[in-house]
């Protein structure tokens, strides 16, 4: 009757979620527009798709080495040398993508509700909040994304419904856009399946779930409900503003907010509401990526422990989430970078999956040797 | 490492120092005489016990002799101890020799033996040589009887200690349900554990803790219904403390919780029997310590504290109303007066403009910030509270009359806060009163500052960060390994039945699933089919009438007495 109280799949599909719904929300109307004109909720719903493949890769995997996290098993299947080019790239990978999604909202912040604030002050009160919780060990980690969940979605939920008043379906089409050409179609599905990525974490959670071959199911779930929220997103802002004004928005889910009000008058606007509670979704993102990459960095030192290890990186993410000189150059940054850690998310994976099955590698269901405690 | 992993390597260190520095034990007489044995010499006991405790004014010792033949001696202390029953019970069937006896001779050798099953009329009474015991028994308030020649001393529990009686508890009081608490006896509060417990599985283990008041503790619990992991693990946190006194409960929470700088308790108290039952048939463990009214309840979870045992009196659906009125109240005194400051300083415009601008109007010609005036306001709070908590009642009440028209009207007629501060700050106060644990209620008042002074640095954001920062070191807390806000998070449908809602008490079919109970049926199976069943509606006047029809007299017909006609209106 009893289990070792570790991660359900409950738990796993709210990591999945809170993970992928970060920051990127906000200017993802944006970049699904650019590339797909009023196709954008089609190119989204791409995007879920090939972001769907990469999670099942790396369930795939997960299942194979249930015991094992990806910087472990990639050494067994791939060699340690090769492995290692790898593994560096997913630790300094991720530690990019953290130090990009506090920039991002540090920017955000500053340009809609603190104006007077430094962007430094704002970017470190994010890290220094990721790094904090970091502390906490596995099963904490499942606890605090289940418990963010609802804070998550309802929001985003309630924007959305209420802006649909105003939207219009003729904004909508036609629905593979406007005389689409392939290239930028694709560099737009890219774009949108890279703001997916953090959902690469779960390679981190497989190992720590009660039952690994849940994992499947709870990496539809997340991905299935996360891309839904994506794709309505993209839908409402661009039912309201139509293509054409939404590419001229930085961050249209924000103008979305601020189109809409509560029935009753209760708040006047709810853009900075919202903003506020959207902190809880750029947290849970954050807090996974910065989670994940001190979690990686222990397993690839093979230290027991990875709470030294939170403190210790985050003067090199505050220095990297300071390298971009503007919101502009952050915004092509992010593009390019997300598209090229595609590589390492999705392509990686599949390559240690593929030489896995021609070497008919595999990890010990049980608790062998290498097991590594969820706790 | 986790916190208490070191705090038991601490304090392990701690037990191991007196082996080394042997004469800072306080208790001098163990350390001396721990083994000394009474041997049979009257006057050699006589002068041991002189010496150890005959400065004191309120030793008593009185030589007598047993049956008129052997010389004996009787000591204790004498306010501690019943003297009508050592007088009637001990010393006159000692003194005068029962009926029974009478013409016997006896050889010393047999006096112990006739003495305690023939002769004292007392329950409690048993026989020791060393003197470690008989002291012991003495400073608790014992009489003991030594007799010349017999190598061991006779003791009687004859304490008497003056009790308060058992009164409704001030602190959790109820409106319906039962309404006695605990007292500061323990003997008196097992006795009311035991009365509504009335079951084999009910085990007391009792321990001593406090190398100065030797204070007895009791760890209670069902067996079979505890996890006994659990009760192995309270004894173990129990047996590591090595302090002088313990002379409340709340001395041996600080040694056992798991978190000890977290300013949320992790260890429930109450004063209420049917509270710690209640708990008792959960899976729970109770500790209990003499000489305090209060029972310690492990393991803990966020929910309990607002929660009362009245929500389980009263009927399912008011009292989930009700729950749901205390959560409001416990968000109000976190929350209010910060959202109140970020909503000023920085984000004015969220607000309706009719409002904004009442509330502009207020706040003119005042000359502070807002976060300033919420501060002084708060503080000024916190103190008129702290004031009226230690006055006596009479003095209170014309104290919180002053308070309120000093920080409420004066103020705002002063000009030095705008009226609205005043309501956030009332609103705030009235949230921490309406928490019915006190020690939650004190954790959100503390933690209230640090958010009014986030919010006057980041407005909503810093609230935000603030509160996300609270929700994670909630979540991160244990008590005893459950998750301190199981079972909402990780989620348990069953349990959450008794959450923010009160699911019906047949409803609720299994103990709470975190504690891990082996026996986790509270309602039995077929309950449920049986209340399904139609009920008899035994006094429905349609089927009595029909029931008694042959009686004609004194019944009326159940159409009572109308023919049918239509003439009848």
């Amino acid at each position: 009757m009893e289990y070792p109280r570790q991660i359900t799949a409950i738990q796993a599909a709210a990591i999945l979620i809170s993970t992928i719904i970060g920051v990127g929300v906000l200017p993802l109307p944006l970049f699904a527009v650019r590339d797909g004109n009023s196709g954008a909720p089609l190119l989204t719903l791409l995007g879920g798709i090939i972001a769907y493949i990469g999670i099942w890769i790396i369930t795939k995997l997960g299942i194979r080495f249930p015991r094992q996290s990806i910087i472990l098993y990639s050494e067994a299947v791939l060699g340690k040398w090769t492995a290692w080019i790898g593994n560096v790239l997913i630790i300094g990978f991720f530690a990019f993508l953290t130090a990009l999604a506090a920039r991002e909202f540090g920017e955000v912040v500053i340009t809609s509700v603190l104006k007077r604030t430094p962007l430094e002050v704002t970017v470190i009160v994010m890290l220094l909040m990721a790094s904090l919780s970091s502390r906490n060990d596995m099963t904490t980690f499942a606890y605090i994304h289940h418990f963010y969940l609802p804070l998550i979605v309802f929001p985003i939920v309630l924007i959305l419904a209420l802006s649909l008043k105003n939207a219009q379906f003729i904004n909508l089409l036609p629905v593979w856009g406007n005389e689409p050409s392939p290239t930028d179609m694709w560099r737009g599905v890219l774009t949108i399946a890279a703001l997916f990525q953090g959902s690469f974490v779960y390679t981190m959670v497989i190992p720590a779930m009660r039952r690994p071959d849940r994992a499947m199911v709870a990496g539809f779930w997340g991905v299935f409900i996360a891309g839904g929220l994506y794709v309505s997103t993209v839908i409402a802002a661009v039912g309201v503003f139509g293509p054409a004004e939404t590419n001229n928005l930085l961050w249209p889910t924000l103008e979305l907010a601020k189109a809409t009000s509560l029935p009753g008058n209760i708040l006047e606007r709810l853009d900075a509401a919202f903003l506020a509670v959207w902190v809880t979704a750029v947290f849970t993102t954050l807090f996974s990526t910065y989670y994940f990459t001190i979690h990686a960095m222990s397993r690839f030192f093979r230290l027991r422990d990875h709470k030294l290890l939170a403190p210790f990186i985050l003067p090199f993410l505050f220095a990297l989430a300071m390298v971009p000189q503007n919101v502009v150059q952050m915004y092509d940054i992010i593009a390019i970078a997300g598209r090229l850690g595609l590589l390492i998310t999705i392509v990686y994976p599949l390559i240690v999956l593929l030489v896995a099955v021609i070497r008919k590698k595999r990890g010990d269901a049980g608790n062998g040797k290498d097991a590594e405690n969820a706790s | 490492m986790t916190k208490w992993e070191w705090s038991k390597l601490r304090s392990g260190k701690k037990k191991r120092a007196p082996q080394i520095e042997i004469n800072r034990v306080p208790d001098q007489f163990t350390e001396q005489h721990g083994d000394k044995r009474i041997t049979g010499d009257l006057e050699q006991t006589i002068a041991f016990v002189n010496g150890l405790l005959g400065d004191n004014g309120d030793f008593m010792q009185r030589r007598f002799d047993v049956f008129g033949a052997f010389p004996a001696v009787m000591f204790s202390f004498s306010n501690m101890s019943d003297t009508a029953l050592v007088n009637t019970d001990i010393l006159k069937p000692l003194m005068h020799v029962p009926a029974h006896l009478t013409g016997i001779q006896f050889d010393v050798h047999e006096l112990k033996d006739v003495i305690l099953r023939d002769t004292l009329y007392h329950g409690k009474a048993s026989s020791d040589d060393r003197f470690a015991m008989i002291v012991e028994s003495l400073l608790r308030g014992g009489t003991v009887i030594v007799v010349d020649g017999m190598d061991e001393a006779i003791m009687v529990e004859t304490t008497k200690v003056e009790k308060r009686a058992i009164d409704q508890p001030e602190t959790e009081q109820v409106i319906r349900g039962p309404r006695e608490g605990f007292i500061e006896q323990l003997g008196t509060n097992l006795s009311l554990l035991r009365y509504r417990l009335p079951t084999t599985d009910l085990k007391i283990k009792s321990m001593k803790l406090g190398r100065v008041t030797k204070s007895r503790v009791a760890v209670c619990y069902l067996k079979g219904i505890v996890s006994d992991a659990l009760v192995q693990e309270v004894e173990n946190r129990l047996s590591v403390i090595d302090i002088d006194g313990v002379l409340d409960v709340g001395y041996l929470e600080q040694f056992i919780e798991d978190n000890n700088f977290s300013p949320f308790p992790q260890v429930q108290n109450t004063e209420r029997t049917d509270k710690a039952v209640a708990n008792l048939l959960e899976g729970r463990v109770v500790i209990l310590v003499d000489g305090s009214p209060f029972a310690l309840i492990v393991p803990t979870v966020f929910n309990q504290f607002y929660q009362t045992t009245e929500d389980y009196s009263e009927r399912f659906v008011m009292v989930s109303f009700i729950r749901l009125a205390r959560l409001l109240a416990l968000a109000f005194s976190l929350i209010t007066p910060s959202l109140y400051v970020a909503i000023i300083a920085f984000n004015p415009e969220l607000i309706p403009t009719k409002f904004a601008v009442a509330v502009s109007g207020g706040r003119a010609g005042i000359p502070f910030p807002s976060v300033v005036e919420v501060l002084m306001m708060e503080a000024s709070m916190e103190v008129l509270r702290e004031a009226t908590l230690r006055l006596p009642q009479q003095i209170g009440g014309a104290l919180s009359i002053v308070g309120v028209l000093v920080v409420g009207q004066a103020a705002v007629s002063a000009g030095f806060v705008s009226p609205i501060t005043v309501v956030v700050i009332a609103l705030t106060t009235i949230g921490s009163f309406a928490t019915p644990a006190y020690n939650a209620a004190l954790a959100l008042r503390l933690l209230r500052f640090p958010l009014v002074i986030l919010a006057a640095m980041f407005g909503l954001y810093g609230v935000m960060v603030g509160l996300i920062l609270i929700a994670n070191h909630l979540l991160s807390l244990r008590s005893f390994g459950v998750p301190y806000l199981s079972p909402v998070v990780p989620g348990n449908f069953d349990s959450m039945k008794d959450t923010v809602a009160r699911a019906p008490l047949w409803s609720m079919k299994k103990r709470p699933a975190m504690l891990h109970t082996p026996n986790d049926d509270r309602v039995g199976g077929s309950v449920m089919d049986e209340l399904k069943e139609p009920p008899h509606n035994t006094l429905d006047p349609l089927k009595v009438g029909n029931h008694k029809e042959e009686m004609k007299i004194g019944i009326s017909s159940s159409n009572n007495g109308d023919t049918g006609g239509s003439d009848s209106h």
